[in-house]
C-alpha cells in the first residue's frame, strides 16, 4: 500500500534503533549486574511473549503450553552446549542415568565429527550456541506441530486445556526415567554457559529478530488470514483460508521462538532444571500478553516490561515492615485509586462526578492514613508483617484490574506506529469527503438535496 | 456450471434436503425461495462444503465437489455471503477484502516475512484487486472507508463489504444468502441493481436465496422453490408464483383453491 510518509518513517525508525543501541550500551556499561540481568530477562521473556502472541493474540487460539515449548528448547540447547567439565561432573557424581553416548551429544563433537575441528574450540562457543538455539527451536517447533493438530478439531476452552496438559506432560516426561538419559532426570544440567543469556546484546538481538519476523508476518497476507481466523473461523474458511495449514503454521512458529527463548532462559539461569519451567512461567507470559494487549506486539512488549520489573525489582515489597507502615502505604494506594477514579470520570464526563467508586476509596484511604498516624501514640497496631508472595499477588491484582476496566489490554489491538504518533489517521474523511459522504451513504438525502437544488435553480 | 443431482441430507430425524436436483448455467441468476425452514441455507452449506450431503452429487464445472473442504471449494471457484453477516469485525474494510485473496498467494510465509519482490508484486495486485471489487459499490467504501474497521460501518455498508469480499475470492459462482435482509426499500432496490451488474459487468453467475419477492421477481432468470427440503417448482418467476403447489406452501391450501398468486412482491411494495 502506498505510504506517502515512508521516508520520514524509515528515518525515525533508524533513529529509534540508534537510541536503543545507545541505551543497551549504557546498560551494559552501567556496572549494575542487576540491571543487565533484568534487561536480559525482559528480552528473553519478550521473545516468549511475542511469539505466544502469534497464537493467542493474532490467531485467537488460547494456548497455555508455552512453558512446554520453552522447556524443550532449553534442554536441547543445554545438552548441546554443556561444557566438558560439567559433563565430567555428571559422570563422576555416579547418580546420573546419562550414558557415555548421550553425554557426548554436543555441537562441538558434531563439528569435530564433520571435520570442522577448528569450530569445536571453546572460542567458537558463540557459534555453537547459535546452532544449538536453532536446533532447540526446531525441536520445539516439532512439538508445536504435534499440539497444532488437535487445534484443528478443538476450539476455545477445550483446546486451552489440551495445550495446558501438553505443557505439563512435557515437564513431567522430562524428569522420568524414559528421558533421563538425555535430560539427566530431576537433577538437570548445571553449568550452562551464562555469557549469552545474561548479555543484553545477545538477548536483545534475538528479541529484535523475533519482533521483526512476527511484525512482518502479522502485516502480511498470512497475518491477515490468521486474523481472519481470530475474527470468524467459519467466514475465514468460506473465504478460502486453509484453516489447518494456517493454525499449524501459527503453532509451529510460536513453538520455534518459544524454544529459542527457552535456550536463552537456561543460559540466563545457568542451569536447566524441570522446576524452571513450571506453569507460573506460563502465567507470567499470559499476564504480559493480556495486560499489554492481546494481538499487539508493542503491547505485549510493554506487558513483559511490567511483569519483569515487578519480578526483578519487587523484592522490597516482600520485606518485613511495621504494621503502621503497611497501613500508611495501603492507605496511600487506595487514596490514589480514588483520585484515579475521579480523574477517569471527569475525563469521560461521567455523572455524577462523585460516585461510590470515588468517595469510598477516598474515605477508606484517608481513614487508613489517619489511623496509621494516630496508632503509634495510642499503642495500637504494634508488630510487623512480612509481605511474602506480594509480587505474585500484585501481578494477579493487575490482571484482574485490567480484565475489569480494559479487557482488551492497554494497547488493545493497535500497534505503535509513527502515523499514530503524529496523529495521522487514514480512517477519517478529509473535509471535502465529509461533505460528500452524507450524499453517498444516504440516497434519500441525495434525492432530496438534488430536488432542493433544482427548485433553487428554477427560482 | 453447477449441477446438483439427487441431493439428500438429514439431521437426525429431520430431512433437510430430499432428492434435490437442479442446475445453474453460466451467466444465469437463479433464485432459491421457500418458506422459513425449507432448507435453503442447508443447501448453501452443502454446496460450500460446510455440511457433507448424505447422498447425491454436486458438480461444479464438470467436477464433483462433494467432500472437499470449504477452502478448496472457494479455490475451485464458488464463494458465498452469509445470511447474518460474518465479516471480520475488528479488521478494516480493505483487510476484509484482501483476506479472500490469500488462497491465491503463491509465496510461502518466509517470502512474505522477507517481503521478496515476488510477494510484494502479489500484495500490490491483491490491493488493487480489492479496490476494484470495492469500487463496484461506488465511492462509498473507498478512500478513508478502506481503513475503517468494519464495526463502525452502517448495516448496508457491511452487506456491501461482504459482497465485495465474496467477489474478491475470484470465484465465478457467487452464492448470496439473503443479500437484502434488513435493508430498506431503496437499499433493496440498489442491491437489486448491483446483483444485476455483478452478472452483466462482473461476469459472475449468481445463485440467490431471498425472501423479498419483488427482488426475486425482478432479477431472476429462473426460480427454484423449496418446501420441507423438496423442490416443489422450478421455472420463470411468473410460472412459479402461479403454481398451485407454491401458493399452497406460502399461503395455505385455501389460497391455492381460491386461485390466488404467490407473487407477494406487489404486497410488499405497498407496505408502509
Amino acid at each position: 500500500m502506498p505510504d506517502p510518509k515512508r521516508n520520514r518513517n524509515r528515518l525515525l525508525t533508524l533513529a529509534g534503533l540508534g537510541v536503543v543501541v545507545l541505551l543497551l550500551y549504557l546498560i551494559d556499561n552501567s556496572g549494575s549486574s542487576k540491571l543487565v540481568q533484568a534487561f536480559a530477562l525482559f528480552s528473553i521473556w519478550g521473545i516468549a511473549a511475542v511469539s505466544l502472541n502469534l497464537v493467542n493474540g493474532v490467531t485467537g487460539i488460547l494456548s497455555l503450553g508455552q512453558h512446554g515449548f520453552m522447556l524443550i528448547g532449553g534442554y536441547v540447547t543445554a545438552l548441546l552446549i554443556l561444557p566438558v567439565q560439567s559433563r565430567i561432573r555428571i559422570i563422576e557424581s555416579g547418580r546420573s542415568s546419562m550414558t557415555e553416548e548421550t553425554l557426548s551429544i554436543s555441537i562441538a563433537n558434531f563439528f569435530s565429527a564433520i571435520g570442522l575441528e577448528s569450530l569445536a574450540a571453546p572460542e567458537y562457543l558463540w557459534l555453537q550456541f547459535i546452532v544449538a538455539l536453532f536446533i532447540g527451536g526446531l525441536a520445539a517447533s516439532f512439538f508445536g506441530l504435534l499440539v497444532g493438530i488437535p487445534s484443528l478439531r478443538l476450539r476455545g476452552d477445550y483446546l486451552a486445556i489440551v495445550t495446558l496438559g501438553f505443557g505439563e506432560i512435557i515437564r513431567l516426561l522430562a524428569a522420568t526415567s524414559m528421558f533421563s538419559p538425555y535430560t539427566n532426570g530431576a537433577l538437570g544440567f548445571a553449568g550452562v554457559p551464562a555469557e549469552f543469556g545474561k548479555s543484553v546484546w545477545w538477548t536483545t538481538a534475538i528479541l529484535g529478530i523475533t519482533v521483526f519476523v512476527m511484525a512482518r508476518l502479522k502485516y502480511s497476507s498470512y497475518g491477515r488470514a490468521l486474523q481472519g481466523i481470530r475474527e470468524d473461523e467459519i467466514a475465514a474458511a468460506a473465504m478460502g483460508v486453509n484453516l489447518a495449514y494456517s493454525k499449524i503454521l501459527a503453532f509451529v512458529l510460536t513453538a520455534f521462538f518459544a524454544g529459542v527463548a527457552g535456550g536463552l532462559w537456561v543460559s540466563w539461569i545457568g542451569t536447566a532444571r524441570v522446576d524452571q519451567f513450571l506453569f507460573t512461567l506460563m502465567f507470567f507470559l499470559l499476564v504480559a500478553v493480556s495486560v499489554g494487549g492481546t494481538g499487539s506486539i508493542t503491547g505485549v512488549l510493554m506487558g513483559t516490561a511490567i511483569v519483569v520489573f515487578i519480578r526483578q525489582y519487587g523484592d522490597p515489597l516482600e520485606q518485613t515492615y511495621a504494621l503502621t507502615d503497611w497501613l500508611r502505604a495501603g492507605g496511600l494506594i487506595v487514596l490514589a485509586g480514588g483520585f484515579g477514579a475521579f480523574i477517569y470520570r471527569a475525563a469521560r464526563r461521567l455523572r455524577p462526578r462523585l460516585n461510590a467508586m470515588v468517595w469510598v476509596p477516598l474515605g477508606l484511604g484517608t481513614l487508613a492514613f489517619a489511623a496509621a498516624l494516630v496508632a503509634p501514640g495510642q499503642g495500637w497496631l504494634e508488630g510487623s508483617f512480612r509481605g511474602f508472595g506480594l509480587r505474585a499477588i500484585l501481578l494477579s491484582v493487575l490482571l484482574v484490574v485490567i480484565m475489569v476496566f480494559r479487557p482488551e489490554g492497554v494497547f488493545g489491538r493497535s500497534e505503535f506506529s509513527w502515523a499514530a504518533v503524529f496523529r495521522e489517521r487514514r480512517d477519517r474523511p478529509s473535509d471535502e469527503e465529509r461533505g460528500q459522504d452524507a450524499w453517498l451513504s444516504n440516497p434519500d438525502l441525495a434525492d432530496r438535496l438534488a430536488r432542493q437544488e433544482k427548485r433553487e435553480g428554477d427560482e | 456450471m453447477l449441477e446438483i443431482t439427487n441431493l439428500s441430507k438429514a439431521f437426525g430425524g429431520l430431512q433437510a434436503t430430499t432428492d434435490l436436483s437442479f442446475s445453474v448455467n453460466e451467466g444465469e441468476i437463479v433464485s432459491v425461495i421457500g418458506p422459513n425452514g425449507a432448507g435453503k441455507t442447508t443447501l448453501f452449506n452443502q454446496i460450500t462444503g460446510v455440511y457433507r450431503p448424505d447422498s447425491g452429487d454436486i458438480r461444479f464445472e464438470g467436477r464433483s465437489i462433494v467432500g472437499r473442504k470449504p477452502s478448496q471449494i472457494v479455490h475451485a471457484g464458488i464463494a458465498r455471503t452469509f445470511q447474518n453477516l460474518r465479516l471480520f469485525t475488528n479488521l478494516s474494510v480493505l483487510e476484509n477484502v484482501m483476506i479472500p485473496q490469500h488462497h491465491k498467494l503463491r509465496s510461502n510465509w518466509l517470502s512474505a516475512v522477507l517481503r521478496t519482490p515476488g510477494y510484494m508484486r502479489q500484495e500490490k495486485a491483491a490491493y488493487e484487486y480489492a479496490l476494484d471489487k470495492l469500487s463496484f459499490f461506488g465511492p462509498r467504501l473507498m478512500s478513508f472507508r478502506l481503513h475503517q474497521p468494519v464495526y463502525v460501518l452502517s448495516y448496508a455498508n457491511r452487506r456491501r463489504t461482504e459482497m465485495a469480499r465474496a467477489m474478491a475470492t475470484e470465484a465465478r459462482l457467487l452464492l448470496l444468502d439473503e443479500p437484502s435482509a434488513g435493508m430498506n426499500p431503496s437499499e433493496t432496490a440498489e442491491i437489486t441493481q448491483i446483483i444485476r451488474r455483478m452478472r452483466d459487468e462482473g461476469g459472475y453467475t449468481i445463485l440467490l436465496v431471498e425472501h423479498k419477492m419483488n427482488l426475486v421477481g425482478e432479477i431472476s432468470d429462473r426460480v427454484v422453490v423449496l418446501d420441507y427440503g423438496r423442490k416443489i417448482a422450478e421455472g420463470s418467476y411468473r410460472d412459479v408464483v402461479d403454481d398451485p403447489a407454491v401458493i399452497e406452501a406460502y399461503l395455505g391450501k385455501r389460497a391455492a383453491e381460491e386461485g390466488r398468486t404467490a407473487d407477494l412482491g406487489v404486497d410488499l411494495e405497498e407496505l408502509p
